[in-house]
């Protein structure tokens, strides 16, 4: 139900999440390390032991004011009193300096945040649903993704900060009745703990290793992807509101890790970083929002009391001991190990699986599975030796065979376009035979043939380029390994033998142009133009990567006479059927009218 | 997982599980049809043909084969047996293993070979779920076999050492070193090979009234079963042959199964089926008929050869699997456990979505005939065909995931 409490309770935990993202987490460690960079002739500052010191005593105070809270009770009180302490300590930090100034704020810091998220954690219920939970969390989320906070100095964040914890003071609504509406608790709590920990240490380390990683940080939430990560963050925490508002806990937490660890494994390598960065804000709202509502609704604690140590407990050692370790080991990696995410997961899986004992029947036969799955004796276990047979592996992993056939049907116009026929026998007898099933784009069984080894690897690179309008991907990825060169070759040596067959068809047809001239500058704008460029002088944008530069189409030197009698023959095998053995392709999908209007521009654009 | 105790748990659990699969099958297909529309759209290393895989073995061996493993739970009465227990367990790890699977063929591991991609650890993880399976209707038939006539004893036996074989079979055939005879000139399977196939589709369709035990008698005579073991014949003898799709023998075993357009229905017409599952029934027959006019067709000299590796097929498939095959799971599951699959609207928007899915790609695959470069050069009617397909797609998702949830509730 909506109401002005809700509304503000909401706010509130916004204000309060989001001067822990943006201050605590953000701008004081960059002010800090600005002001204990300058002492690089002290071992204490240059080492990092000043700044672990500040943050170890920013912790102790954390978890202490959060022990205090549980000792003294939670009131609304309090929240104002931590978020106005929060708000000073942030107002303050960028005037202050030396070890001793940021020690300060660092105990002031920790000691508000442990005050008003513990006392947050305890009233909440009182004031909204869980509902709202997940939309506060998302708004600080959002917030701190938004450009002109996420990209400002920190100085200007910290004031941010402090203008968040002020308008937090501000909107704290007057204490509400307690609500004894308790949510199922679906594991005890010190499986609670253990898994919060497992979640926040991953994260606060893939965090920390993104963070400092320059490439990943580019391709999961640079500069240009804020506003989208703003608003996945956003989205994805109030539907986690809705979903433990409806189904609880139950399956929530393993679905955070799962994500989480996808997430963390993919931002490793180039290719996955955009899929990781899409799964990463959405596995940190949806456990933000679990860890913001537990204590309150799931931890099954009956009195106000209760609850306000269950926080203290689980915020101590999940959010300020979690955290603190997964930055403190990530401090010299680029790259997410895949040793964290199976940590984690062996912890997150343990917690569930003896949570869930009575389901024992269902751990045997899952756990058969994937041990099966995971620990046979693999049929390949040797990698292949030649680039042929790696190549063809290549082909097989990409599934290449699901948009390409390796089969010319005798018979079909499949002849012309990328034949000739091949000799059954030899077809069949590869070994996984690679016919195909369905085709999104052309047969490749004469391809090494018909298109040199640089034309194949630059069309991976940009299909577009060459076949405007294509429905095939990039793939690029492919060559920042050996695969894509393996892959070339594969192509290249399986249609190679076909190169005398090839000729035979070239030098057996002939056009038969029937229909009016077709517009020849619009069709080497579109098919030609990549390569020997607009005027046809050779300098296409994709000229410069051939082995060898196009033909200056203009002024020569020309592979045919004037005057020669079957020019105009010549002309447009060259354009149907291109050179093989040479960079110069096919464009075998023209029709004969489109040849030779074609043809027709060359003889203009000539000299 | 279930905490309440239903009385047919393991079937009602295998249901749940074949719709859940068919709801991850058609996701996957509409990220497909996304991703022809706009390639660049693929999510980092994660191409079309990493996800085909992924699409077709959901629906396989999620969405069409875990209503038949229901069907075995029920034949070998697991749910009244010592087993009972046991039987939710091992849907979830056939599930397992066909996630297990999903994440291997996602990272690119195939045999290569479309429908049967199990390879190295995805191929031991199915074949350890299927020992499973095999060892808990060993273990219900060991203790109740006293308990059944000597018959369905020994029907019950038989079937059971032929299930032992399953995954012998699934090795053998996964292995990329063996491969079917195929036709030469379409690089397809041959007519007899089709023919084979789907006899074991009418046998299981003359099965399932029977051993369902649907009141009434079926109209199947003498004469439908002679017709049955000619064509069994026909099928052997073709088979050895071989041939392509010029042959009179090979047309001539496909025009065996056009008798079966008819004697299907008729036979099913001597039953009564229950109120929840005549929609189905009805869509099952409807689609049966076409499916077997279509394929007739289809291998015609001539129209296969203008029909093969386009659209055309595609839209073949489609008439198979989401047509016909969606009918025969949705009617299995209703009749085994009692509960609808869909309301009347659900159901209506499926098959609207069918019909449009297979009318625009029917269209294009022959438009594609005319000339193979239909696709490259036609971009402009290929981008109208692709998001007639895309919008069939999502009404097809929204209806099975209207089934799922209507049946987790019921």
């Amino acid at each position: 139900m909506m109401s002005s409490v809700s509304i503000r309770a909401a706010m509130v935990i916004a204000a309060v999440y989001g001067y822990f993202l943006i201050f605590a987490q953000f701008a004081f460690i960059e002010l800090l390390r600005g002001d204990f960079s300058g002492h690089p002739d002290r071992w204490f500052f240059s080492q990092g032991f000043a700044e672990k010191l500040v943050l170890g005593w920013m912790a102790v105070a954390g978890i202490g004011a959060g022990f205090w809270v549980a000792w003294k009770s939670a009131s609304a009180g309090k929240i104002r009193g931590g978020l106005l302490l929060a708000g000073l300590a942030a107002a303050i930090a960028p005037s202050m300096s030396g070890l001793v100034g940021y020690a300060v704020i660092g105990i002031l810091t920790g000691a508000a945040i442990g005050i008003s998220t513990v006392s947050l954690a305890t009233l909440i219920k009182s004031w909204c649903g869980i509902a709202w939970v997940g939309l506060g969390t998302g708004l600080a989320y959002g917030c701190c993704n938004l450009p002109m906070v996420f990209l400002q100095s920190p100085e200007h964040q910290a004031w941010i900060a402090a203008g968040f914890a002020g308008f937090g003071a501000v909107v704290v609504p007057s204490r509400g009745n307690f609500s004894a509406e308790l949510r199922k608790r679906t594991l005890p709590f010190w499986g609670v703990l253990i898994v919060f920990t497992a979640l926040v240490w991953l994260d606060s380390a893939a965090f920390f290793i993104i963070q400092h990683s320059q490439n990943l940080k580019a391709g999961t939430w640079g500069e240009p992807l804020l506003w989208r990560n703003g608003a996945v963050h956003l989205v994805s925490a109030v539907l986690a509101g809705f979903w433990l508002d409806r189904a609880g806990t139950r399956f929530i937490l393993g679905f955070a890790w799962v994500l989480l660890a996808v997430a963390g494994l993919a931002v490793n390598e180039a290719a996955g970083r955009p899929f990781g960065g899409w799964i990463y804000p959405v596995a940190v709202s949806i456990y933000s929002t679990a860890l913001v509502a537990w204590p309150a609704w799931f931890s099954g604690a009956e009195s106000e009391r209760a609850i306000t140590w269950r926080a203290a407990w689980l915020f101590a050692i999940a959010g300020w001991f979690g955290s603190a370790n997964g930055i403190g080991m990530a401090q010299s990696l680029f790259n997410v190990p895949q040793a964290f995410v199976i940590i984690s997961g062996l912890a997150v899986g343990a917690v569930m699986m003896f949570s869930y004992r009575k389901y024992w029947r269902f751990f045997v036969p899952v756990a058969g599975v994937i041990l099966a799955g995971f620990f046979t004796i693999q049929e390949t276990p040797s990698r292949p030796s030649t680039p042929f047979e790696r190549g063809k592996q290549v082909y097989l992993s990409e599934g290449c065979i699901h948009c390409h056939s390796q089969y010319v049907r005798p018979g079909t116009a499949d002849e012309s376009y990328w034949g000739p026929v091949r000799e059954m026998a030899s077809t069949l007898s590869s070994r996984p035979v690679l016919i195909g099933n369905r085709r999104q784009g052309p047969d490749l069984s004469q391809v090494g043939a018909r298109r040199s080894a640089t034309w194949i690897k630059l069309h991976f690179l940009s299909p577009q380029s060459f076949s405007p309008g294509t429905t095939m991907p990039s793939f690029a990825y492919l060559f920042e390994t050996e695969k894509g060169a393996d892959l070339v070759t594969y192509l290249k040596e399986s249609g190679e033998p076909q190169i005398g067959r090839v000729m035979n068809v070239i030098s057996t047809w002939s056009p038969s142009p029937t229909g009016p001239s077709e517009d020849g500058a619009a069709l080497f704008s579109q098919q030609c133009a990549v390569c020997h460029g607009e005027e046809g002088r050779g300098n296409g944008p994709m000229s410069h990567l051939l082995g060898k530069a196009p033909a200056n189409l203009v002024e020569g030197p020309f592979i045919w006479s004037a005057d020669s009698p079957d020019r105009d023959l010549k002309m447009a095998r060259l354009i149907k059927f291109g050179i093989p053995g040479t960079d110069m392709p096919g464009h075998e999908t023209l029709t004969d009218d489109q040849i030779d209007a074609l043809q027709k521009h060359l003889l203009q654009l000539r000299k | 997982m279930c905490d309440d105790a239903i009385e047919n748990e393991s079937v009602v659990t295998a249901s749940r599980h074949a719709l859940g699969w068919l709801v991850v099958g058609n996701s996957i297909g509409l990220l497909l049809s996304l991703l022809l529309l706009k390639p660049e759209w693929q999510p980092g290393r994660l191409t079309y043909g990493h996800w085909v895989p992924l699409h077709l073995n959901a629906q396989l061996y999620g969405w069409t084969a875990l209503p038949l493993v229901g069907w075995l739970f029920s034949m070998f009465e697991v749910d009244r047996g010592p087993a009972r227990r046991w039987g939710p367990p091992m849907i979830w790890a056939w599930t397992s293993a066909l996630a297990l699977a999903c994440f291997r063929w996602l990272s690119g591991e195939t045999s290569g070979k479309i429908f049967l991609d199990w390879r190295n650890g995805s191929l031991w993880g199915f074949l350890v779920a299927l020992g499973f399976l095999w060892a808990i209707f060993a273990v219900t038939w060991w203790r109740r076999k006293s308990e059944w006539g000597s018959l369905r004893r020994r029907i019950s036996l038989t079937g059971l050492i032929g299930l032992a074989f399953v995954p012998v079979v699934m090795w053998i055939a996964a292995s990329p070193k063996t491969y079917p005879p195929i036709d030469r000139t379409t690089g397809g399977p041959t007519g007899s090979s089709l023919l084979g196939s789907t006899l074991v589709v009418i046998g299981l369709m003359l099965l399932l009234p029977r051993v369902l035990g649907n009141r009434g008698e079926g109209k199947a005579r003498w004469g439908t079963w002679v017709f049955f073991g000619l064509s069994w014949l026909v099928f052997g003898l073709t088979e050895i042959i071989g041939g392509g799709h010029f042959d009179a023998w090979q047309i001539g075993a496909m025009g065996m199964l056009l008798p079966w357009a008819w004697l299907i229905p008729r036979d099913w017409s001597g039953f009564v089926w229950p109120g929840n599952s005549g929609v189905w029934r009805m869509c099952l027959v409807f689609w049966w008929v076409v499916l077997v006019l279509a394929g007739v067709a289809m291998y015609q000299p001539g129209v296969l050869d203008h029909l093969k590796f386009t659209q055309g097929l595609v839209a073949h498939s489609h008439l198979a699997m989401a047509g016909f095959t969606t009918s025969f799971c949705a009617l299995l599951i209703a009749n085994l456990t009692g509960r609808p699959v869909g309301g009347r609207d659900s159901i209506l928007v499926w098959h609207g979505g069918v019909i449009t899915m297979i009318g625009v790609l029917a269209w294009m695959g022959w438009r594609e005939g005319n000339g193979s470069d239909w696709m490259i050069v036609q971009a402009g009617w290929r981008e109208v065909g692709l998001i007639l397909r895309m919008l069939s797609g999502v009404a097809m998702l929204a209806a099975s995931v209207v089934w799922m949830n209507h049946f987790s509730k019921s």
